[in-house]
């Protein structure tokens, strides 16, 4: 093992005299997130979600909900849509919308009455944005309704004795002024009864700003372009004749593949925990992110160099390992969750990006630095990726064996 | 030390390396001299654990390259033909690196690495890039970098290959000093200077096969003191072989007809320069014409010409 040391202070010290490629590997992620992060910070994009409405009740007040929710500004980010407890059920479970919001039969009667009543409110657990701010709504809703029926209860029992349906633009309109009105005055009055039972809660703070979720994609794209550009390093290795010289020596292939991969390990941290810690300063994020979220980068960025390293032992030429592989880097990239995030892209790609090697790393990176708490990623998927290192530096011992040293 | 037997080594249907065997001991220079293509570097691939030979077996300090690997490699130093050295580590790093893959630790690598330095003088460059180095004194490292674990045999393949005369005497200097200081050399060049200077013994090898086998003089002495007289120009083939046969029984009868080319004949013969206007007037009487004549004192280069009917170097 004291080969593998050796070997690890080798590359490191060649390594650090090619600074020029590791910069590029850190200033592309860079420029590319700087430019994303810039637009999301601007007037740019808004994220446009469908929240799934079952109205069982069909009152006066379950279409003052419904109204609220595509009322003003909020309703540039969510078309309301009706349907059935089987379609909403399967199309939230698909992960197809944002939310889906069920107003049980005899809700508004309870309401009227002060009766105990529960909403049920099913959300994405892959989006964060959308279902965040359809929660929030729909509590301000309860207990705006709350408020109005303790303070207006006999005029609403009056307005109800309009009609079944009333003008739809009359209770819109009147959903927004109540909304704003009893926001103000929520607080310090007593809280609601009825209750918003939350399904399926979101699994990062429903907080986070859409421009912090690029960040993880960014970390693992400088993450990769390393990655990918060290593993090229066999070749280089091969082409000066080094590695025919290991042969000559008398069982040091696992010493070197594993001395290759610390130092990639080495450098690969270096340049995604520059880019972490530059992520977390712009964005204001808690350093105590860091030390976890820098191992997890560590420990998949071996399992990402020693499988990409496979990837270019497995051609026949220098040129069309370098060629190829960076081809197949970008289509990883933007299924990953690199150029978009994982939650904005749409649900089979999104499948797809979590299922590639690259997001799966991403998304769970992006629940480490997302989340309330620290070192969130599950044991299973740190076995995962540890498992995949070891699996790949084997690999990459074999493939030197059966010819990729000698020839 | 070194013993090879009846090693071969295909491509396919193509035999690079033909049954070979040859042995050397310690202390000796045993040369491989062959044109291009003949098939050196396979040998010395197959015993250094580069390539799997198709059949046959090398023993490297008694332990056999295939089944005993470990060992034999540990016994083996290896200075490939092409070089093979870390261009971005300086020349110090490149022989501790490699010093630590055969085991050396601590003083015993600093002093060896420190020795080695001293030996292929590149002391004072220590801490440059090989990158900055010319071709001559990368092949002095690369040279080192084979030798740096001290060991007791060690294969070369042609190691002075486009280095100018100053850097390939110092080359010969440091064959010369580790086979004095015991070590057995295992020698390929096409260039017959180099076999007739280093090797005590050598095998000549053309087409993956060895041709001849002996020590320098027993090679020398195959040729006799005769000279090699090669004839271009135009010759009737079987004219030209009886009128160079009559020649042969009318007197001169170490005279010997070799080959025949296309548009050139090769014949052996003692005092050569001599016979000169007898040989032309022969080939004017059978038809022929000589437009050009070589003239060459015998040496190995010659040998191998009479053996092959080719030039070593093309
Ligand atoms: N990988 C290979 N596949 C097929 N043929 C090969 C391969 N390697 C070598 N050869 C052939 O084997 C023969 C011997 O090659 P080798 O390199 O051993 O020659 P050599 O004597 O070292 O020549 P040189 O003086 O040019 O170094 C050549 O004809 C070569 O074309
Ligand atoms: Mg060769």
């Amino acid at each position: 093992m004291s080969f593998a040391l050796s070997s690890f202070k080798k590359d490191i010290a060649r390594w650090r005299q090619d600074l020029m490629s590791t910069l590029i590997w850190v200033a592309i992620p860079l420029l590319i997130g700087g430019l994303i992060t810039a637009l999301m910070s601007g007037q740019g994009a808004k994220p446009h979600g469908t929240m799934l409405l079952l109205d069982q009740d069909e009152s006066l007040f379950s279409e003052l909900i419904a109204g609220a929710y595509s009322a003003g500004e909020l309703g540039e980010l969510i078309s309301v849509e009706k349907t059935n407890i089987e379609d909403g059920t399967a199309r939230i479970n698909a992960g197809e919308a944002s939310g889906f919001l069920i107003i049980p039969k005899g809700f508004g009667d309870a309401f009227l009455n002060s009766e105990p009543v529960t909403l049920t409110l099913k959300t994405n657990p892959a989006q964060t944005i959308l279902p965040g701010i359809i929660t929030e709504v729909t509590e301000i809703l309860l207990d705006a309704g709350f408020y109005l029926h303790q303070l207006f209860g006999s005029e609403i029992q009056a307005i109800k004795n309009f009609g079944e349906h009333p003008d739809d633009a009359l209770v819109a309109a009147m959903a927004v002024t109540l909304q704003n009105k009893f926001e103000a005055v929520a607080p310090q009055l007593f809280p609601p009864i009825i209750e918003l039972s939350i399904v399926e809660p979101p699994e990062s703070d429903p907080g986070t700003p859409l421009a912090v979720l690029f960040l993880p994609g960014i970390i693992v794209m400088a993450v990769m372009f390393s990655a990918n550009g060290l593993a090229n390093d066999y070749w280089r290795e091969r082409e000066q004749g080094t590695l025919r010289r290991l042969v000559y020596a008398p069982g040091q292939l696992s010493g070197f593949v594993i001395g290759k991969a610390l130092a990639a390990a080495a450098t690969i941290s270096f340049i995604g925990g520059l880019t972490l810690a530059l992520g977390l300063l712009y964005h204001g994020i808690s350093w105590v992110k860091l030390p976890s979220s820098l191992l997890w980068i560590a420990v998949s960025g071996i399992a990402l160099f020693a499988w990409l390293s496979l990837l270019q032992m497995s051609f026949s030429s220098r040129r069309s390992a370098n060629v190829i592989s960076s081809m197949l880097l970008f289509p990883l990239l933007m299924a990953g969750g690199s150029f978009f995030p994982l939650a904005v892209l749409p649900g089979w790609i999104a499948v797809v990006g979590r299922a590639a090697p690259n997001g799966f790393v991403t998304d769970r990176l992006t629940a480490e630095i997302t989340a309330v708490g620290t070192w969130v990623i599950p044991p299973s998927s740190w076995s995962i990726v540890i498992i995949a290192a070891a699996a790949g530096l084997l690999a990459c011992a074999l493939r030197l064996r059966s010819g990729f040293a000698s020839a | 030390m070194l013993k090879v037997e009846e090693l071969s080594k295909n491509y396919g249907d193509f035999v690079a390396v033909d049954r070979i065997s040859f042995s050397a001991g310690k202390g000796v220079v045993f040369g491989l001299l062959g044109p291009n293509g003949a098939g050196k570097s396979t040998a010395i691939n197959c015993i250094s654990g580069l390539l799997q030979p198709t059949s046959g077996r090398a023993f490297v300090a008694g332990h056999d390259t295939v089944a005993e690997s470990k060992a034999a490699r540990q016994k083996l130093g290896v200075v490939p033909q092409e070089l093979a050295l870390y261009e971005d580590l300086s020349a110090v790093e490149n022989l501790r690196y490699w010093g630590k893959a055969y085991g050396l630790r601590g003083d015993a690598l600093d002093a060896r690495v420190a020795e080695v330095l001293e030996h292929i003088g590149l002391a004072d460059r220590a801490k440059d890039l090989p990158k900055e180095f010319s071709g001559g004194m990368k092949r002095r490292l690369n040279f080192g970098c084979g030798v740096v674990h001290k060991p007791p045999v060690i294969l070369l393949d042609e190691p002075t290959v486009g280095v100018d005369p100053q850097s390939r005497a110092r080359l010969f200097d440091l064959v010369e000093a580790e086979r004095d200081a015991g070590a057995c050399i295992l020698y390929t060049t096409h260039y017959m200077e180099e076999a007739e200077r280093l090797c005590d013994s050598l095998a000549i090898i053309d087409h993956g096969k060895i041709i001849a086998q002996g020590t320098v003089d027993e090679l020398r002495a195959k040729l006799g003191a005769r000279d090699v007289l090669q004839l271009s120009g135009s010759f009737p083939p079987d004219a030209t072989r009886h009128a160079m046969e009559a020649l042969s029984n009318n007197g001169n009868h170490d005279l010997e007809f070799v080959s025949q080319e296309q548009q050139s004949i090769t014949l052996t013969l003692s005092n050569a320069s001599q016979h000169l206007p007898a040989i032309f007037e022969a080939v004017s009487v059978a038809g022929g014409n000589v437009s050009e004549t070589s003239l060459r004192s015998p040496n190995l280069e010659t040998l191998f010409l009479l053996l092959t009917g080719k030039e070593l170097r093309e």
